[in-house]
């Protein structure tokens, strides 16, 4: 992409993003440009995109003597484009936001994340790596903490006694059934796209972790055909009568979140965004009401999975070390800040998450950062849409009732296992 | 005068001279990718560094697909749609065109209403119906409940025969305006003298519209069936946006399989070979379609 | 009964006819009757059940946060009717004339060429999309309109031609002939004789073009970026990965469809009144 045309992409992107004030360019400097593909706001988009940190991104930009064009899409096809960008070995773009996509396009990206300043590595948790990392390299730094937790409407379940969210499996399946009256359910997913980060397969990766399973071997070959992997999808079919019937139909969590803020579902698995959203007069019926907690242990504890949106570089950056700068801008602390307090997005960044201020704007930063305690892998591999597209499907079927849950996980793995082999 | 042998070859001269041009175009845009499409259908495409990486795998992919469930679910699920939503598409579509042409039907604004389902960026549309259709807060369940004619709100995209079926309706709708307005035209093209002849005969309004009426709207009839058995064989963004092809995949469609195969598991080669498949079958369906209507179309000239 | 009270019919069909257009206007108006009261309501009033439309819950907002950041919306509408403008009027001058030549001018093999034509369109195009994108990136052309018009001409054209050929086919021979007795060359005839009869498929193939290529999704999709994005890409940022800001997505999908209607009236005519009509009148 060219120098002129960048600038004119980026007064597009500021605009597109609905940011008001025009940015100041300096063109007749020779400066480095950085192509910046990720998603819209209220995704989460990068600093001058979504409004936040955009005096500190000036700075940065006049610092290194870097212009940086936006190439921002809706969060729904940012995989399409990318996938035929990489298809016809063309991808554009210096610095690229993944969601699980990372062993996917290895072969197309940088390991930068090994090199990057150890006080910034010291303060991310280390478990937020394992979604960028393939075959021991890291690939990308994950900028936010979007683990899924508990969201309840505290009313609802002060009425049936529940002071506070369900603590284990058992509690939860009780409270689900209970606060199923009256019009209302006690649950609600959104269970119609079986696939991807947040589709039903997803789901069961988290309570295949409360029932302390994982989905792999060493060999990479699937091992959740056990104790675990049925006692997982059990409990999420033991959940369904006290649950949403349109749950199977919700293709978008948007869906699902829509029937909890309109007071007519009770509990949720959601990811952060949901605080903010539901604390909004103009969409919400149920503003001051929400609760947030970890999710319910199962036998092995608590575990959730990780919404993984992460920063990475592309292999053919013509400067990559100036692309890793931009990542660690993203990642530097003042704008974690912002980003946190301006947009609802949470920092990954340790010291910004106990930062009194963020914990005070964001009640729920603690709750998510006390679930990044417990397991959070979302057991991505480079056939994680097709591996979650066969595992999810599986997963509705025994939802649904046609298959039980211990023949539905056999399916699964027999499924899983030739997509594994097929890769070779 | 100039004589008929002149004549016939003054007009396959200019005949081939306007005809170029688009042929020229297509070539050279379609030609390649079209081709490279086929092509694909042999190989086992892997991404690598830089690019992708192809080699020839004969049938390969052909033979997954003959063992492939969800394969087969899809080209059921297709076969069941396309014939539907030809057959609704045509009748609805042919019943507006009738209404529009009566004298009654004649005011621009109904033209104009005709046309919006079809106007409207179908993006929104397929999320306008996502919402019209919700299970929880969707304006179907409630207007429904409110005349009394359900008792407690349905799940319509929650079971595989009422999910499909809503699919095809809302792809009915978005399809009909179209269809209709080619039959529209057709209709304006039966010569009025006809109708009178008809008129003066004494013959009834139903044998005019099986006798008059049809046999010249035949052509352009011919022309809407073709045209949406393509369409309805490439149903793509109701179902990405509606359902996922869920629940269990029982929505989905050919088309939404190969988008599927191909953007999402990156399975080129595989997906260029699902695509195929409804190439071929649009193709022979296409042939069957023109068969049937080519004797009267011949008898017309 | 003279033969125009005929036409409109006895009692019966009178009523059926007018039952009939109810049941259009319903079955056309009705869910556009929804998108445009999901513009101008807030979103917790839609979520309601059932939907709430008590008149404290109507909101301009959505329309004011659209047209707010309308350098998007705007720029889309303008991108995009560059594009379908382009495709509408080459399809039509490109489309018209190989369709009478397929039709009426003795091309070998013409039927056979007509359906090549059409058969570019039964491959589903999700199946070009990664070769052609190879080329359209090879070329430098990715975020061109140029480029996405040539290619949506490239979708439209064999449509158009199979529309316009099967109304060409129906012409009655004595009408070009008579032209040619009076010593009007084939080109001649075509325009001046041929042309100004097709109006309402000529009309019914434009608002087909324009209308497919305004609305056309995937394509704009991968060989667009940001300086070319058409309109339904500036809708579908309204559905992100968490949230649909359903309300702004509807106020924008009205915004966009004015322009077809528009186009829709300016062509209504053409529409309305074929040949047929104009025969009817002696």
């Amino acid at each position: 992409m060219s120098v002129l045309l960048s600038r004119r992409d980026m007064l597009l992107a500021a605009c597109a993003a609905g940011a008001a004030a025009s940015l100041p360019f300096d063109t007749a400097r020779a400066s480095e440009a950085l192509s910046v593909f990720g998603p819209l706001p209220p995704d989460p988009a990068p600093p001058g995109a979504a409004k936040f940190a955009e005096a500190a991104f000036e700075a940065w930009k006049k610092a290194h003597n870097a212009q940086v064009s936006y190439d921002l899409l809706a969060w729904p096809q940012l995989h399409d484009r990318m996938a035929t960008a990489f298809a016809s070995g063309s991808a554009p773009w210096n610095v690229l936001y993944m969601c699980g996509w990372v062993p996917e396009f290895a072969a197309f990206l940088a390991p930068f994340a090994d090199d990057l300043p150890k006080a910034l590595v010291d303060d991310l948790p280390a478990s937020s790596f394992e979604t960028v990392t393939w075959q021991g390299k890291r690939y990308g730094a994950v900028f936010t903490l979007s683990l899924l937790t508990l969201f309840y409407n505290k009313e609802h379940l002060a009425e049936i006694g529940f002071s506070a969210a369900p603590k284990n499996w058992d509690e939860f399946k009780r409270a689900a059934k209970e606060l199923t009256r009256a019009g209302r359910y006690g649950f609600v997913a959104n269970y119609g796209d079986p696939a991807g980060i947040g589709g039903t397969a997803s789901y069961w990766m988290a309570f295949l972790q409360q029932a302390g399973g994982k989905m792999y071997g060493e060999d990479g070959l699937p091992v959740f055909k056990g104790d675990a992997g049925v006692a997982a999808l059990q409990m999420m079919m033991d959940l369904m009568p006290g649950s949403d019937p349109g749950s199977i139909s919700y293709a978008g969590i948007n869906d699902a979140t829509n029937v909890l803020m309109a007071g007519r579902a009770s509990m949720m698995m959601n990811w952060p965004f949901m605080w903010n959203a539901a604390q909004d007069p103009a969409q919400s019926q149920i503003v001051g009401k929400l609760g947030s907690a970890i999710l319910p242990a199962g036998p092995a504890g608590s575990a959730s999975i990780d919404g993984t949106d992460a920063w990475t570089v592309s292999k053919t950056s013509a400067d990559p070390a100036l692309a890793r700068q931009l990542v660690e801008f993203y990642l530097d602390a003042d704008v974690q800040k912002r980003q946190a307090l301006d947009t609802g997005w949470l920092p990954i960044r340790l010291s910004v998450l106990a930062d009194p201020e963020v914990q005070q704007k964001l009640p729920n930063a603690a709750v998510v950062l006390e679930q990044a305690k417990h397991p959070y892998n979302s057991f991505v591999t480079p056939d994680f849409n097709q591996v979650t597209q066969a595992l999810g499907t599986e997963v509705q079927k025994a939802l649904q009732g046609q298959k039980t849950a211990a023949q539905a996980i056999a399916d699964a793995s027999d499924l899983v296992t030739a997509i594994v082999k097929r890769r070779g | 005068m100039p004589s008929p042998a002149t004549y016939e070859q003054r007009r396959q001269t200019a005949g081939l001279f306007l005809l170029a041009p688009s042929i020229v175009v297509l070539l050279a845009i379609l030609g390649y990718p079209i081709v490279e499409s086929l092509l694909l259908a042999f190989q086992k495409v892997q991404l690598a560094a830089g690019g992708i990486d192809r080699q020839f795998v004969g049938l390969a992919n052909f033979q997954r697909l003959v063992a492939d469930e969800t394969f087969r679910r899809a080209l059921l699920n297709t076969l069941y749609f396309a014939a539907a939503e030809v057959v609704l598409v045509v009748l609805i579509a042919f019943a507006i065109a009738l209404l529009l042409n009566h004298p009654f039907g004649r005011a621009g604004l109904f033209r104009i209403l005709l046309v919006v389902p079809w106007a409207i960026a179908p993006v929104a549309n397929a999320v306008l119906w996502k919402w019209i259709l919700n299970a929880n807060y969707g304006v179907l369940n409630g207007l429904l409940q409110s005349l009394g004619i359900i008792d407690v709100y349905q799940v319509w995209l929650g079971t595989p025969v009422s999910a499909l079926n809503f699919l095809l309706l809302v792809d009915v709708w978005k399809s009909v305006p179209f269809v209709a307005l080619l039959l529209l035209a057709g209709l304006q093209r039966v010569p009025s003298v006809l109708y009178k002849a008809a008129y003066m005969d004494g013959a009834s309004r139903l044998q005019t519209l099986m006798h008059v009426t049809l046999p010249s709207m035949r052509a352009a009839i011919a022309v809407a069936v073709v045209l949406q058995t393509i369409w309805s064989l490439r149903i793509f963004d109701l179902v990405f946006v509606l359902t996922r092809g869920g629940p269990a995949d029982a929505t989905v469609l050919l088309n939404f399989l190969a988008y599927r195969v191909t953007f999402n598991f990156l399975d080129i080669g595989y997906g260029a070979a699902i695509a195929n498949v409804i190439f071929v079958m649009t193709i022979l369906l296409a042939i069957l379609y023109i068969r049937l209507v080519r004797p009267a179309g011949e008898a017309a000239r | 009964m003279s033969y125009a009270h005929h036409r409109r019919g006895g009692f019966s069909l009178r009523l059926l006819t007018g039952a009939g257009l109810v049941l259009f206007v319903i079955w056309s108006a009705a869910p556009i009757l929804w998108l445009a009261l999901s513009s101008v309501l807030e979103q917790r009033a839609l979520i309601a059940r059932p939907p709430d439309l008590s008149p404290q819950n109507l909101t301009l907002s959505n329309f004011i946060t659209v047209i707010g950041s309308a350098a998007a919306l705007g720029r889309g509408m303008l991108n995009s009717l560059i594009v379908a403008l382009f495709a509408t009027l080459a399809s039509l001058a490109l489309g018209a004339p190989a369709a009478y030549a397929l039709a009426r001018l003795s091309v070998p093999r013409a039927s056979a060429i007509a359906f090549l034509v059409l058969a570019t369109q039964m491959l589903p195009s999700i199946a070009i999309a990664i070769p052609l994108f190879l080329v359209i990136s090879r070329l430098g052309l990715i975020d061109n309109l140029f480029s996405l018009g040539v290619v949506y001409l490239s979708f439209n054209l064999p449509i158009v031609i199979w529309i316009l050929r099967n109304f060409f086919l129906g012409i009655p021979d004595g009408l070009e002939k008579a032209a040619a007795i009076d010593g009007a060359g084939v080109i001649g005839t075509f325009w001046h004789i041929v042309l100004p009869i097709s109006l309402p498929p000529l009309g019914a193939a434009a608002v087909f073009a324009f209308v497919e290529a305004w609305n056309e999704f995937f394509f704009a999709l991968i060989l667009t970026r940001q300086s070319a994005q058409t309109v339904p890409l500036v809708i579908a940022a309204f559905a992100g990965q968490y949230q649909t800001v359903f309300g702004q997505m509807m106020a924008a999908a009205l915004i966009s469809v004015v322009p077809v209607i528009l186009l829709a009236v300016l062509f209504r005519d053409w529409i309305v009144r074929g040949f047929a009509d104009g025969m009817m009148k002696g």
